[in-house]
């Protein structure tokens, strides 16, 4: 049987939620729109049954997208004679408010269980609820007393359920109305509420005893919102935050590419050459490899941001940022993600789902990708060391590391500008309210820390994971394969060549490697397309390589260096100098400070992703949006990098 | 013309004053539906330090409101 799941926020729904259903949980979205729908399974007496998770509201009708799904929901159930069992979570602390839900449900003929929870906050803060008295109220609703964060009153619940599923009653206590009013009828809505308020004061002057406690100060509230130490504190988090990101995943990330290399190693020597083996071990093997590598990233980024969240500390936050990402149509809450986007993308728009407001939300994942990532560093220092002198600016700051700073700056820049002409040009469908509850402080929960980390990582590599996988084998297969006849024509002549019989084993390799490749589709994609960067300051080697950075950009690099891997002036110097002597026929040099700037602003635009592409496309539920992603930074890449190089 | 009432951004740090009526209906909905009703007292725990959006404290809620929202709470003077 379907047990739907509803509660106020912060009342503890996804504790229960995770406690019932351990890690059977599935994650989608509702219908139409990208809210998060949770289920997940559970059994009562070895009868399983489905547990559908609603996001938390205050009351059935909608002021938001969010809570716009719980309406939907309702209605649908109204006209279903599907049998259900509702359950609404209420915090102790907060009887009546979470009861107002409840006696809105209990009135729509949902039968219900009513589950108390965070019974001992609530008996610190001097809140009783006289159990019995509640139950003479409530005739036909089987009620649960729980703590579900230590899993307290989990068998009563389970108890609740067992007897409400089969009684099937409806309670018929508050009886105010029947039907469920359009979500525009504000006047309606609110006489209504009234009237259930009156009623609900009543019953909880019967049953709620409240004692005088000493309420106790709480510094940490004074100290985390200041306007001075409140930005010092969060900047610190964040720092913490992407260093993590940045700097403690690459350690599991090398580790994961390292197991792949060694697993390809072994296949290669025990499946016979040929096309599976290729395609095996250097099509879907590091294809596998370029999806897990971004695992512990993701999971970093989703241990700290739960924790903040849990924790209470994240609400404190949102509202000291808010203000400042504001005019740029963003919200507080998108302050983690554009951060974190600074270390990869991927977790950084797979964290958008935080932000409640759609429009808000669809901003901030837009301009993600624009913050440089760590996988443009690659591209970054080959190009800056090869066009860049050596010499400070102004005798004091290293010239290098200045314009590596231009470049990140500029993204950041284009990011909140692309954001703000957003902002003008969207128009909210829907009026949201902003009001955020700030929630106490408590003691983060491991389970539901670790079950995030577990669902986004699940979610990552079955949704995005796949297209990813799939698109980047058909890039490894346009890189190497080609007209047949073409390509063994060209290794016929390289053979020929004087410099080959001259080279030892490895550079022949190398060089048949760079032979290969220019005859390859990517190599003709590359050369068809030169005409197209030239104006740019680009040639047919360039292009490949931003053809084949499309699997991440730091491919960039590998890429140059198997193309230059066979030129016949450059001998045997590394990438950096080859590329510092190559020439164009008329002699000029090929990588000038006008194609290099150029090259580098390129990557700052152009979204030379796929696994961003598979990540928007996941998170928006259609092709919509990352494809106008790529073709609106394609172009800004191109009209940018072309300014570039007229100017300089 | 002589206001009888004030908003809530015109609360000064840790002052509260009762709520006389929400002039948003939408809004009042929504407050009314989180425990907010006319009568409760507000107090301003915090105004963000770039304004535009405020900490209150509402019946031992504690919620975060932005200026469109807070204008529309009227207050007792």
């Amino acid at each position: 049987m379907n047990i739907l799941l509803f509660g106020n926020p912060n009342c503890g729904k996804s504790t229960l939620f995770n406690l019932l259903t351990g890690l059977r949980q599935k994650v989608g979205n509702f219908p139409g729109v990208t809210v998060e729908k949770k289920t997940g399974t559970f059994s009562i007496h070895e009868i399983t049954h489905t547990l559908i998770d609603y996001p938390g509201v205050y009351s059935i009708y909608p002021k938001s997208q969010e809570e716009l799904v719980v309406y939907d929901a309702i209605k649908e159930l109204q006209s279903s004679a599907e049998p259900r069992v509702g359950v609404v979570v209420v915090d102790a602390s907060n009887f009546e408010r979470g009861l107002f839900l409840f006696s809105q449900l209990a009135d729509l003929d949902i039968p219900m269980v009513l589950v108390i929870n965070m019974i001992d906050l609530a008996g610190r803060n001097g809140i009783a609820i006289q159990l019995d008295a509640l139950k003479n109220e409530l005739k036909h609703t089987p009620i649960a007393v729980m703590n579900a964060r230590v899993g307290l009153g989990k068998n009563r619940l389970l108890d609740a359920l067992a007897q409400q599923i089969k009684e099937q009653k409806s309670e018929n206590y508050f009886g105010i109305n029947p039907t469920i009013f359009e979500p525009e009828a504000f006047e309606q809505q609110e006489a209504d509420a009234t009237k259930r308020q009156q009623s609900i004061r009543k019953l909880a002057e019967r049953v709620v005893v409240k004692k005088e406690v000493q309420a106790q100060k709480s510094k940490l509230d004074w100290w985390l919102t200041h306007p001075v130490f409140g930005y010092v504190i969060f900047a610190l988090i964040l720092l913490v935050i992407f260093q993590a990101v940045f700097t403690l995943s690459s350690y599991p990330m090398d580790g994961i590419e390292w197991v792949f290399q060694q697993i390809a190693m072994h296949f290669a020597a025990w499946v016979p050459e040929g096309v599976f083996q290729d395609l095996l071990c250097s099509g879907i093997l590091p294809g596998i490899s370029g999806v897990l590598v971004f695992i512990p990233q993701i999971g970093l980024l989703f241990f700290f941001i739960a924790l903040l969240e849990d924790s209470g500390y994240l609400a404190r936050a949102v509202f000291l940022m808010d203000r400042l990402v504001r005019p740029f149509g963003m919200n507080g809450r998108s302050v983690v993600p554009l951060l974190s986007s600074m270390a990869c993308a991927i977790p950084g728009i797979m964290a958008t789902r935080g932000i409640p407001n759609a429009k808000e939300r669809l901003i901030t994942l837009f301009v993600a990708p624009l913050m440089s990532c760590s996988a443009r560093i690659p591209v970054y220092t080959l190009l800056i060391s090869v066009v860049i002198p050596k010499q400070r600016f102004l005798g004091v700051v290293q010239l290098q590391g200045l314009v590596l700073f231009a470049l990140y700056l500029l993204g950041i820049i284009s990011a909140l500008g692309i954001a703000f002409v957003m902002h003008r040009m969207l128009k909210q469908t829907t009026r949201s309210i902003y009001i955020m509850e700030i929630p106490d402080f408590k003691p983060p929960h491991w389970r539901n820390i670790f079950s995030t980390i577990f669902e986004k990582i699940k979610v990552f590599t079955m949704e995005a994971g796949v297209i990813i996988l799939a698109l980047s084998i058909v890039i490894w297969a346009l890189s190497n394969y080609g007209p047949t006849e073409e390509r063994a024509n060209a290794v016929r002549e390289l053979k020929a060549e004087a410099t080959y019989a001259k080279a030892n084993a490895k550079e022949r390799n190398q060089s048949e490697a760079a032979v290969l490749l220019e005859h390859s589709y990517l190599g003709k994609f590359g050369k068809t397309i030169e005409p197209a960067i030239a104006p740019l300051g680009y040639d047919w080697k360039i292009g490949i390589a931003i053809g084949s950075s499309f699997l991440a950009r730091e491919v960039f690099v590998g890429t140059l260096s198997t193309i230059y891997a066979h030129d016949e002036a450059s001998g045997n110097f590394r990438l950096r100098e080859k590329l510092m002597r190559e020439m164009h026929p008329d002699g000029s040099k090929k990588f000038t400070l006008a194609s290099g700037v150029s090259l580098m602003v390129f990557y700052v635009f152009a979204l030379q992703c796929l696994s961003t592409m598979a990540v928007a496309r996941r998170e928006t539920g259609s092709w919509k949006i990352p494809i106008l992603q790529l073709v609106l930074y394609a172009t800004l890449a191109y009209t940018a990098a072309w300014c570039c190089f007229q100017i300089f | 013309m002589l206001r009888r009432y004030k908003t809530v951004p015109e609360l000064k740090s840790r002052e509260s004053a009762e709520a006389i009526s929400f002039v948003d209906p939408a809004l009042a909905c929504k407050l009314t539906a989180m425990g907010v009703r006319p009568g409760a007292v507000i107090e301003m725990v915090r105004k963000a330090p770039f304004g535009k959006a405020y900490y209150v404290k509402v019946d031992g809620i504690r919620m975060a409101l932005r200026e469109e929202e807070a204008v529309s709470i009227l207050l007792e003077l």
